[in-house]
């Protein structure tokens, strides 16, 4: 097709398609997804690569905070982030010039295509910090080659989401577009990255009162976190900012396809996808959901240490007796973590190590999240390619507990620590929620003890630690987690202390590991760039 | 006109009869005999006799027959003549057929090889560009084993970064693949070589010409001439050549050495928790792998009935596996004796004014590997007629079927060696699983600890079987012949090739692996192509007192392809019954298809051979070329090309050097082009709509996509050809009287304005192609080398002894100002190729391994290493800044052979002859890929290892380890990077081809009412000389940027023939 074909109004709208559909990394290395499994789970200490070690060995080194600045996996997340812009930008440009076009339609597209694109550009500075900021104005054969990277470009960002903000509707007709909303939504997720705390409060403020959804449902929670995980109820009015997923488009690139080694291993017919055993989430994470009699999480730390431990099948048969931990639990854990002997969905109860592939290796639990049900296979998934493991569950980018948990973080800063502590207990009493609890022969599967916040919060530094472990429980696993740790100035620390504790057991990963400050907060900017455009336009990252 | 032709009529005719024999006075057929001066003639026949009409007695009879001496005999008052020719010992009158025109070698000025065609049919293969391996000086042939299989033919090096495929002429067609022939339908075969050969195809010669011509009858009146050539054979898959795989208890026993290794490297006590092998130090095999329930290693008995009531109900899911305590040999189980059988008839013969050719053939081969064969039926017709004395018509036809089932590896089997195939999955699958389970299901790594490989024989049986894969040809061109005035000669001819392809594939739901194949699929798909070329040229002779020359020049036009394809897929059927499933009847099916509409070509061309006195030679040609695959800035080429030759021995002072029958020393310079490696929309930027790539669900609907846009292909107007710049200077020499030919060239070409793709940066959108700019040079030189040796030892015994001999040398000369290097493909997290500056194409690139670590000590006081440990590989810090980072990469060598050449031995005794080829390949290296899923423990850990397992790192074995330490660990100390210890010698010299033969004598013949016989038993591949470790040496690759990497190559294995030729 020649340029002039795309300047109608299905050409410009095509375009606009064709950028939406880099949010999912389309063609581009699973690193790409949005879900940042890798990034921002893996590296946050939510999960490790999973499998064993000779598997997809280019995730070692990065697990273990070594990334190669030759790596090929983060120059396709490069490339697939800057595809977004450039298709983004495309857009702008064809809108722009369009003479078919109304003038309400082309305000919508160029707003959503800032939207994409300020999400394309708030990726990259998460992962790689100084990257170039490239707009409409420039393209092949205009310079785009000479722009320098930097990290200053928060402003730029914020006016993408300004912009959406101010120009897009509430609602419209299909579900998977950006609204008003999310716009807002990021554009406080934004001013929250940059510490502007007042600012976040205030589109917060105005997101959790007023906001709704594209297709028009009024911002809450779903009533049962499992939920939110469930391909069936996708669009829910949690659901701010989702990538539309399907099945039967002649391509598995429409399903969640950055998930498809994401599954536990060698299941057969008893449990979803075939492979490959990726992404298990680590002991610490598993231990994080341990509460106190009080059924609140132990914020000093201590849930790595003696029995607060939980109880796990390393090392253990499947064919051998195990009884699952009998401690107080957050019931998060069991929509969150695959464990023996608690029902995996609707599949079987979790065998333990038959559905791992290598224990010793990457320890005893399977992701769970994002796995479609047995009642859903081959009606929510594609199964058109080698693995069953195509679901086609939308991956929610903001979800509403999310802006909540967000929100409370504005509040604790700006002061407002009641406020903040009545965000997070929202959030909780949907957790807490028993009919939401999973259940194993009409009980509860573990001992679930969760409660809210009771007493006022008085103490900033507490609150503060409340609400970023809230954060770690209710969104594990969704990419978040070293994003968070990194802007809180924690990453050293907390990923220190994981890496020594995960080492205890899983001595081939983890042995000899560690977060070096100052360096491994973003990963190397991909020498094949630096290569191509040359050293004096991209500078290498601190430490690289 | 008329009246000339009338006169010649009325002249009085005169029959003249006779018998041309040879000097031991046995007949000789098939000599030529022309009337001087015209083109009036005939041939003789099996006994060599023959009859022709002259005009006059001042006609002059011309006898020419191959392998002889031409001879001139005035006819005079005669009516009988009897001619004895003797056999040339030079064969410098050899016709050779250069595409457009013919020459010979006495005359030729440039660099051109023959083929007999005697030898394109020793070896028989499915493709005959395959037998040009080894025969033809400066042209490099990398093949596999697969039948069928394309091939990498390189001639005079690698000319670019992408499209040096040879344009191959086909009776003056052009055509991409020359699989559709059959090797008994080939006259000749000539190579092109130089500018001065070659220039005359202009914009596509760069990469060398290879001209076929078919057998096409001679004109005479004589009955029908009927042959047959047979032979039947089998392939041996060469069992005992493969690598040797860890047997059940060694693949246990070293386990648990592994986790004892794994256990010092970190300090921690040792925990045996393979799920098959025990829990103790000591490994034991359990008593089934796999019960249905339980995936781990039962020691005991099993609830047979429960799991028959389970097979029962749910078969496909439903196994129990016993381990194959003596081991299973995968290769074995993959592979079988393969039977070939090949039969050909030709039907020629012709009248006074016709001649024809017709040609029936059939080869039925089996591939080593199971369920991978092929078929080529094809039928060839040629003929031509005089309309006139003065205008002659006539055409090439063929028809050829085509069937390739189960082949493997890109680019029609060119990629098999990189790409992971069954052949590799047979070393990957543990020897411990059978290959069926108790059940008679296919057995595989459903049972716990085994990985991921899936069992191969289940993959090819299931999933190739019932495959069907096949192309239609129709190729061929009619042509018209006149001679206006005496020694002009017009000809135009038109031609053509149209192919049809069809292929179905079937893949079957297999759920016993531990990576499943969750559902039966099916897909199909069609396509066709047709391709033109409309040629008209004019060729003048004259001869002036000593100086002759010959004036040639010619109007082409041509397409090389519209056509379309589609193709479809889906999965789960209702049933998988053959007769059942189609597209209609899948789920989810997926269609596709795509159009081309080929590049137009318009060409002018141009060429003058002078020479003065059989002594000097001048040959100058020009083409000038217009292509529609470049922008219409750049669309026009120009190639020059100028040669000149000195036949030395036409000198005077020469005829006192009896030993020095002939000598001539050649020269020649000149431009070719090459627009293979652009893509014809190079020249326009483009968007595009991809399922997979630019398709969103925007509605939030959960089933279907929406189609959206992305910018595809950023393009470059102002491409042009890529020309290549050559010089070539030559020697033949023709000594002892013919007892020796000498032919020697030493070349150089220089292809400058390479297409090449400048990386694009990322910020530009990687999705969109770059476009290909003229920006990169590269370099090869050689010399070609052959020399030919024959003669008598005794009365009975001849022998002939041919050696050709190519030195290459290949190197990138520039890609782009601040760009030194490209990589290719990655394998397994590994990239082992870069194309830099200054390196042969494809050169591996990787760390120096300098040994092993020997100590924890040795660890602290050697530079820092990411991943170093004892017993793991100890890299060279070539940069000397006491760290091992990537800066401390090198070069490890190339796959590109520096020579390569080929010994031919021939020997006739009496009515036995005996003939070998051997072929060698020196100076390549290659990357054998194969090794890291094979020689570490951590690379897909519980997978089929092999037995360097039992070499690999110990303290005692120190640097004389074959591997690192047996461990799990992966990263870049052990298996996680490229680096020397994957790179191996490639040389190699196999002895190709053995046979002996054995011809009734004409005595005999009569009474079998024949006219010729011939037995033969022949031996292929019979052994191979290399000191490389992988299955076989000729590892190729599907792209010049990238081959010498072998994951796992089909390989070339020994074959044995009986071979039956009978003339009627």
């Amino acid at each position: 097709l020649a340029q002039a074909q795309l300047s109608t109004k299905a050409g410009v709208e095509g375009s606009l398609l064709g950028a939406y559909a880099m949010l999912a990394g389309k063609g581009y290395t699973r690193f790409a997804g949005p879900n940042n499994w890798v990034y921002g789970s893996i590296l946050g200490g939510d999960a490790n690569k999973g499998t064993d070690p000779g598997d997809y060995t280019a995730i070692n080194p990065i697990q273990r905070y070594e990334a190669p600045a030759t790596d090929g996996d983060i120059n396709g997340s490069w490339n697939a982030k800057y595809e977004g812009i450039s298709r983004a930008n495309t857009t702008i440009r064809l809108a722009t010039a369009s003479t078919e076009l109304s003038d309400t339609d082309k305000k919508r597209i160029i707003a959503e295509a800032r939207v994409l694109r300020g999400h394309f550009y708030f990726e990259l500075k998460k992962i790689f910090n100084s990257v170039p900021y490239i707009d409409e104005t420039k393209d092949y054969g205009t310079g785009i080659e000479k722009v320098a990277n930097t990290p200053d470009f928060w402003d730029k960002i914020e006016a993408d989401f300004k912009a959406g903000m101010d120009n897009l509707p509430e609602t419209l007709d299909q579900a998977g577009r950006v609204n008003k909303w999310a716009a807002a939504s990021y554009l406080g997720k934004t001013y929250l990255f940059e510490k502007k705390y007042t600012e976040a409060k205030a589109i917060f403020d105005q997101v959790i009162a007023n906001g709704k959804t594209t297709n028009g449902k009024k911002y809450g929670l779903v009533a049962k976190y499992a939920e939110i995980f469930n391909a069936e109820n996708d669009n829910h009015e949690e659901s701010i900012f989702a990538v539309q997923t399907s099945m039967n488009t002649g391509s598995t690139n429409n399903s969640n396809a950055w998930d498809d080694l994401n599954y536990p291993y060698n299941t057969g017919a008893n449990g979803p996808g075939n492979c490959c055993g990726f992404f298990q989430p680590s002991f610490s994470l598993a231990n994080s959901f341990r509460t106190d009699a009080n059924g609140l999480p132990l914020l000093d730390g201590s849930y790595n240490t003696g029995s607060n431990q939980l109880v796990n099948d390393y090392g253990v048969e499947s064919n051998a007796a195990f009884t699952p931990d009998k401690g107080n639990l957050d019931p998060r854990i069991d929509h969150s973590i695959g464990r023996r002997g608690i029902p995996y969905l609707d599949w079987i109860d979790h065998p333990g190590k038959d559905w791992i592939r290598s224990q010793p290796y990457a320890g005893p639990y399977s992701p769970k999240k994002y796995v479609y049900y047995k009642t859903q296979e081959n009606t929510l998934t594609d199964g058109s390619s080698w693995t069953r493991g195509y679901a086609t569950m939308n991956y929610t980018i903001i979800r509403f507990a999310d802006v909540l948990l967000m929100a409370a973080e504005a509040e604790v800063e700006v002061g407002s620590l009641e406020k903040a502590r009545e965000y997070v207990n929202r959030v909780r009493a949907r957790a807490a929620n028993p009919s939401g609890f999973v259940t194993k022969a009409g009980k509860p599967a573990a001992n679930y003890v969760i409660s809210l916040y009771n007493t006022a919060w008085t103490d900033k530094a507490v609150a503060r630690k409340a609400v970023r472990f809230e954060r770690k429980l209710e969104l594990s696993g969704e990419g978040h987690r070293f994003f968070d740790l990194v802007r809180w100035g924690e990453a050293a620390t907390e990923l220190n202390a994981y890496l020594a504790y995960e080492s205890k057991f899983l001595v081939t990963m983890f042995g000899g590991a560690k977060f070096t400050s100052s360096k491994n907060e973003y990963l190397p900017i991909p020498q094949t760039q630096i290569d191509i455009q040359g050293k004096d336009i991209l500078k290498q990252n601190p430490g690289y | 006109l008329m009246l000339l032709y009338a006169v010649s009529t009325v002249a009085q005719d005169r029959k003249v009869t006779g018998k041309v024999v040879g000097v031991d006075n046995q007949g000789i057929p098939g000599v030529s005999i022309m009337i001087k001066g015209t083109r009036t003639g005939t041939t003789s026949d099996a006994s060599g006799s023959f009859s022709i009409n002259s005009k006059s007695s001042s006609d002059v009879l011309v006898f020419s027959g191959i392998g002889f001496k031409a001879k001139e005999v005035s006819v005079g008052g005669q009516t009988t003549l009897n001619v004895v020719l003797s056999e040339d010992v030079s064969a410098l009158e050899e016709v050779i057929v250069t595409g457009y025109a013919t020459t010979n070698k006495k005359e030729s000025t440039a660099a051109i090889s023959t083929v007999k065609a005697k030898d394109l049919t020793a070896v028989p293969s499915g493709n005959v560009e395959q037998q040009l391996q080894g025969r033809v000086t400066g042209v490099t042939v990398i093949t596999n084993g697969q039948p069928g299989t394309s091939s990498i033919i390189r001639v005079r090096g690698f000319g670019a970064l992408g499209g040096n495929e040879p344009l191959y002429v086909v009776d003056g067609v052009p055509v991409g693949s020359t699989d559709f022939l059959s090797p008994d339908d080939i006259e000749s075969t000539t190579v092109l070589k130089d500018a001065a050969a070659a220039s005359i195809y202009g914009a596509r010669a760069a990469n060398g010409v290879i001209v076929y011509t078919t057998k096409k009858g001679t004109k005479k009146a004589r009955k029908l001439e009927v042959s047959y050539d047979g032979l039947i054979g089998f392939t041996d898959p060469n069992v005992a050549g493969a690598p040797k795989m860890l047997s059940p208890q060694e693949q246990a026993d070293w386990t648990q050495q592994a986790y004892r290794n794994n256990a010092a490297a970190n300090g921690t006590a040792v925990q045996y928790t393979h799920p098959q092998y025990g829990s103790s130090a000591t490994a034991t095999l359990p008593d089934y792998l796999y019960a249905t329930g339980v995936g781990s290693g039962i020691r005991g008995s099993v609830d047979i009935n429960a799991l028959r009531a389970a097979y029962a109900a749910n078969p496909g899911n439903t196994f129990l596996i016993k381990p194959n305590k003596a081991g299973t040999n995968w290769y074995d189980e993959i592979t079988r004796v393969a039977p070939i059988q090949r039969h050909s008839l030709g039907f020629s013969g012709g009248t006074e004014s016709s001649r024809y050719y017709i040609g029936l053939g059939v080869q039925d081969q089996s591939g080593i590997l199971l369920a991978n064969s092929f078929k080529r039926y094809s039928f060839r017709a040629n003929t031509e007629f005089d309309l006139s004395k003065k205008v002659r018509i006539g055409e090439n036809l063929q028809f050829t079927y085509r069937s390739v089932v189960g082949q493997a590896g890109g680019n029609n089997g060119l990629g098999i060696a990189d790409s992971e195939s069954e052949v590799l999955a047979a070393y990957r699958m543990p020897t411990i699983i059978p290959v069926f389970d108790e059940f008679g299901s296919y057995a595989s790594t459903i049972a716990q600890g085994f990985n991921n490989p899936r069992n191969p024989v289940r993959r090819l049986m299931l999933n190739n079987s019932n495959d069907g894969n096949f192309n239609v040809n129709g190729f061929g061109n009619i042509y018209l012949e006149v001679d206006p005035i005496e020694n002009l000669t017009l000809r135009s001819s038109i031609g053509g090739q149209y192919n049809n392809y069809y292929y179905k594939d079937y893949n079957y739901r297999y759920l016993g692996d531990s990576e499943p194949e969750a559902s039966n699929s099916f897909s199909e798909g069609t396509g066709y192509s047709f391709s033109w070329v409309f040629s008209n040229t004019a060729s003048y002779k004259l001869k002036v007192d000593k100086h002759a020359a010959t004036i040639f020049g010619g109007i082409e036009a041509l397409n090389t392809g519209v056509g379309r394809n589609i193709a479809g897929s889906g999965i789960n059927p209702f049933s998988m019954d053959l007769d059942y499933v189609n597209m209609s009847v899948v789920q989810n099916p997926v269609v596709n298809s795509s159009l081309f509409s080929g590049v137009n070509f318009y060409s002018l061309f141009g060429k003058v051979d002078y020479s003065f006195n059989d002594k000097y030679y001048l040959t100058a040609l020009v083409r000038r070329d217009g292509s529609s695959r470049f922008g219409a800035n750049s669309r026009i080429g120009v190639f020059p090309a100028f040669s000149a030759a000195w036949r030395v021995t036409s000198e005077e002072f020469m005829k006192e050097i009896p030993f020095i029958s002939d000598l001539k020393i050649r020269g020649g310079w000149g431009q070719m082009g090459n627009s293979n490696n652009v893509n014809p929309n190079n020249q326009y930027s483009l968007y595009a709509s991809d399922r997979g790539t630019s398709f969103y669900p925007i509605s939030g609907t959960n089933n279907g996509a929406d189609a959206g846009f992305y910018r595809s292909r950023i393009g470059n107007p102002d491409a042009k050809w890529e020309t290549a710049v050559t010089t070539n200077i030559g020697i033949d020499a023709t000594l002892l009287n013919g007892r020796f030919e000498v032919v020697l060239d030493w070349w150089r070409k220089d292809t400058k304005d390479l297409l090449f793709q400048v990386p694009l940066p990322g910020v530009v959108g990687a999705s969109a192609s770059a476009p290909s700019v003229n920006i990169a040079s590269m370099m090869n030189s050689g010399i070609d080398f052959q020399i030919i040796n024959k003669g008598k030892l005794t009365k009975d015994l001849k022998y002939d002894l041919t050696w050709n001999s190519s030195f290459l040398k290949n190197e990138i000369s520039s890609l782009a100002p601040n760009v030194s290097y490209f990589e290719g493909t990655t394998y397994r997290g590994i990239s082992p190729i870069r194309n830099a500056v200054g390196q042969s194409i494809s050169s591996f690139f990787g760390y120096e391994v300098i040994g092993y670590f020997a100590s924890a000590d040795e660890v602290k006081s050697s530079p820092a290493q990411d991943g170093a440990g004892v017993g793991r590989f100890k890299y060279k810090d070539l940069n000397g800044d006491g760290k091992i980072t990537p800066d401390d990469r090198t070069f490890i060598g190339s796959p590109v052979p520096t020579y390569t050449g080929g010994v031919n031995i021939g020997l006739q005794y009496k009515n036995f002859d005996f003939s070998t080829y051997i072929y060698t390949s020196l100076g390549n290296k290659i990357f054998n890929m194969s090794k890291w899923f094979t020689d570490f423990f951590g690379t897909f850990e519980g997978s089929g290892k092999g037995v360097r397992a039992k070499d690999s790192w110990t303290p005692a074995l120190g640097n004389s380890a074959q591997g690192p330490i047996w461990e799990s660990a992966s990263n870049l100390s052990t298996s996680g990077a490229s680096n020397s210890w994957y790179v191996e010698d490639g040389s190699y010299l196999r002895m190709q081809n053995l046979s002996i033969g054995y011809t009734v004598p004409k005595s005999a013949l009569a009474k079998l009412g024949l006219s010729r016989a011939r037995i033969s038993v022949s031996a292929n591949n019979i052994f191979t000389v290399t000191k490389y470790k992988g299955l076989d040496p000729g590892v190729g690759g599907a792209v010049d940027t990238n081959f010498g990497i072998d994951v796992g190559n089909y390989p070339v294995t020994r074959s044995f023939n009986v071979g039956l030729n009978l003339g009627f």
